[in-house]
């Protein structure tokens, strides 16, 4: 009598796999663009320079790797632009300028982005309508509640202390939003490589269908990828906070396509079932880099468009060919 | 070998730079002379009551949310305005087409404006014309293209060239700098750009480093100065006369231990700029007044009456010193916020 896998035995199998070449394209990747940066600008590999060009990411990193889980599903989240500008007005409005706020406006922010994404996955989940739909549904209805809610202005001051503490560097060198991303990209890491809930993410990403047979808990597992993501898309508004203030009711408004393009570029499918956390940091390193890079050899605006467009579709083309040589 | 190709990519990609200079002076003289026109509204008369259709080409942001206070402000004087209607377009050309179009079938009175895209509603103003309804154009912008009977404007040229006067000034006529202007293309930054590039041939010893582009984004305008930082390790004055984009901008200078070696030339009165220069004691303001909602409605009233109209009334910009501007200053309220004129009950909620 042939034995079939038990659902634990598939679960187990994901864990178990070996790393290989194809696992780090996307670092050697960013390490080439280091090095064709430092061709063109001494500027390039500074200490300075590189930390700056982590404490860009920072913000668009955090959103990146909420949505990761969600794609790798085979879903999408085109509301984390949404997401991220709510929690950041949300935040601003509610600190008015208090210390005593503080805890309470960021907690709140937290909360209302973690329901949001939990509302976006139960719709995924237990309706027949494309995510890419409703989310795009969802981020139009969210920006139309912050314009009304905010007036078109945002509102409201941060409290004292917040920015100043995620701007204080450690060691006289290392932004503390650097390092909170940095612990974040890690838990994510950690989630990814050793929680159930993510080994199902990856089954039911690569073929729903015998997800299903084999009696995963589909319709939780969206739910809590896309509460996840609504999460990671208010700490990112946080961080956009803390970065820069609030200067407008749409914060964060086109976040959106940097964030899938961070987490393409990475690695990570639309058709679900591959990518990863590790792969979306190095996709939002190279997006940033791109800019940083543009910018610091002194190319006029115009070109830097063209220039960012092509280390992006380069970028992507090199890693998808080291991976493909490798099996990936 | 690096730095010759580098240099070599860069001369000639920055080549197309130059022909903005001349365009747009050309442009500003044709400016001058269409604003001063009169345009003959006598088709456009009718007897009050009035509604006053507003077609925003979005909302979405603070100057905009001030400039339409603005007008109803204006509004709520005129005992012959009966109502206001507005519509927001949220950013879409298309949109505001049909917004136009919905405005003319409710028959208002008159439209005032801030156009998405200029050209796209070209068409739905010059029906809106057509049906007997006067267009006034209050996006702070010129235009002299059919379906737009006149304009409350400011002159992006002129508070560029204040800006960049001030700024040099300040700076003892020597330098280097970089340009923070709005978004690639628009008038506004073709025209502080040109003004720019005017002033500084009256300063030789100020050397302009590089031109960005930041989308009057504080948080993208202090990205690009954190890479303008690495990039140069002297720069002496930054030109940036919004001052959404400058309050970026102080930031990463702040951030990066170098504040105290660079000057800022004077920018609007967003209230976060404001709150940096009371901090700093420097910089200044070159007005953007909101109150260009006000002249809208009032144009708007003149041709309505069938007065003559001119075709662009200038609401000047003014320079207001470091000290001065810091008095400006709301502490209390959002950075988001911007120095006006209204009375309290009358300030945005």
């Amino acid at each position: 009598m042939i034995q079939q896998p038990s659902q634990n035995d598939l679960l187990v199998g994901h864990g178990r796999r070996r790393l290989r070449v194809a696992d780090w394209a996307i670092w050697l990747v960013l390490l080439c663009l280091l090095g064709v940066g430092s061709l063109l600008s001494d500027s390039m590999l500074r200490p300075a320079n590189l930390v700056n060009i982590m404490r860009q990411a920072a913000p668009l990193g955090i959103a990146a790797l909420g949505v990761t889980f969600v794609m790798i599903l085979g879903e999408v989240d085109l509301a984390v632009g949404a997401v991220i500008s709510v929690s950041a007005v949300l935040a601003t409005s509610l600190m008015q300028g208090s210390s005593a706020n503080l805890f309470p406006a960021v907690a709140t922010s937290l909360v209302v982005s973690t329901v949001i994404g939990g509302l976006n996955g139960s719709l995924v989940a237990f309706s027949r309508v494309s995510s890419f739909i409703l989310t795009l549904g969802t981020a139009i209805f969210l920006y139309g509640c912050t314009q009304i809610l905010t007036g078109g202005m945002a509102h409201g001051t941060v409290s004292p202390g917040f920015r100043e503490f995620f701007n204080l560097r450690l060691g006289g060198w290392l932004p503390v939003l650097v390092i909170a991303f940095l612990l974040l990209a890690l838990v994510a890491l950690v989630i990814q490589r050793t929680s159930v809930f993510a080994r199902q993410v990856y089954l039911i990403g690569a073929n729903r269908r015998t997800a299903r047979l084999s009696g995963l808990p589909i319709e939780r597992t969206i739910v809590i990828a896309y509460m996840l993501s609504g999460f990671f898309a208010g700490v990112a508004g946080l961080a956009l906070v803390a970065r820069s203030g609030v200067s407008g009711s749409l914060a964060a408004s086109g976040y959106e396509f940097d964030v899938l393009a961070a987490v393409i570029l990475g690695g990570t499918s639309f058709q679900g079932g591959r990518g990863g956390v590790d792969g979306t940091v190095g996709g939002v390193l190279i997006l940033t880099l791109a800019f940083n890079l543009v910018n610091i050899i002194g190319l006029n605006y115009h070109s830097q468009l063209i220039v960012k467009g092509l280390i992006i579709i380069i970028a992507s083309a090199a890693y998808q060919r080291i991976g493909a040589q490798q099996g990936g | 070998m690096k730095r010759s190709s580098s240099l070599m990519v860069i001369v000639a990609l920055a080549a197309p730079l130059s022909f903005h200079s001349v365009k747009a002076q050309g442009t500003l003289d044709q400016q001058q002379k269409q604003a001063a026109e009169m345009v003959d509204t006598a088709k456009f008369k009718k007897a009050p009551p009035y509604t006053i259709g507003i077609s925003a080409g979005y909302m979405s942001n603070s100057w905009v949310v001030f400039s339409l206070q603005n007008i109803k402000y204006e509004a709520s004087l005129h005992k012959d305005i009966k109502d206001l209607v507005v519509t927001d377009a949220g950013f879409k050309p298309a949109k505001q087409v049909a917004d136009i179009e919905d405005l003319i079938n409710k028959h208002v009175s008159a439209i005032i404006y801030w156009p998405v895209d200029d050209k796209s509603i070209e068409g739905a103003l010059k029906k809106a014309e057509a049906a007997g309804i006067p267009t006034v154009n209050a996006g702070g912008g010129f235009t002299n293209a059919p379906g737009t009977t006149t304009n409350a404007y400011i002159s992006q040229w002129d508070i560029g060239e204040k800006a960049a006067r001030q700024l040099f000034k300040d700076m003892n006529g020597k330098g280097k700098i970089f340009a923070m202007l709005p978004i690639a293309g628009h008038y506004a930054s073709v025209d502080q750009l040109a003004a720019l590039q005017s002033v500084m041939k009256e300063y030789p010893g100020i050397e302009l480093l590089s031109a960005q582009y930041g989308d009057w984004n504080r948080a993208k305008a202090k990205q690009i100065t954190e890479n303008m930082l690495q990039r140069y390790p002297v720069i002496n004055g930054v030109f940036s006369p919004s001052g959404q984009m400058s309050a970026g901008i102080v930031e990463a200078f702040d951030e990066a231990g170098r504040i105290k070696e660079v000057t800022f030339s004077p920018a609007d009165e967003y209230n976060g700029w404001l709150k940096d220069v009371a901090k700093l004691s420097k910089g200044g303001v070159v007005t953007f007044p909101t109150k260009v909602g006000r002249d809208a409605v009032e144009l708007a009233l003149t041709a309505l009456e069938g007065k003559a109209v001119p075709k662009g009334r200038l609401i000047p910009s003014q320079y207001i010193p470091a000290a001065d501007a810091a008095k400006l200053a709301q502490a209390d309220k959002s950075d988001d916020s911007w120095s006006n004129t209204l009375p309290n009950d009358w300030q945005p909620k």
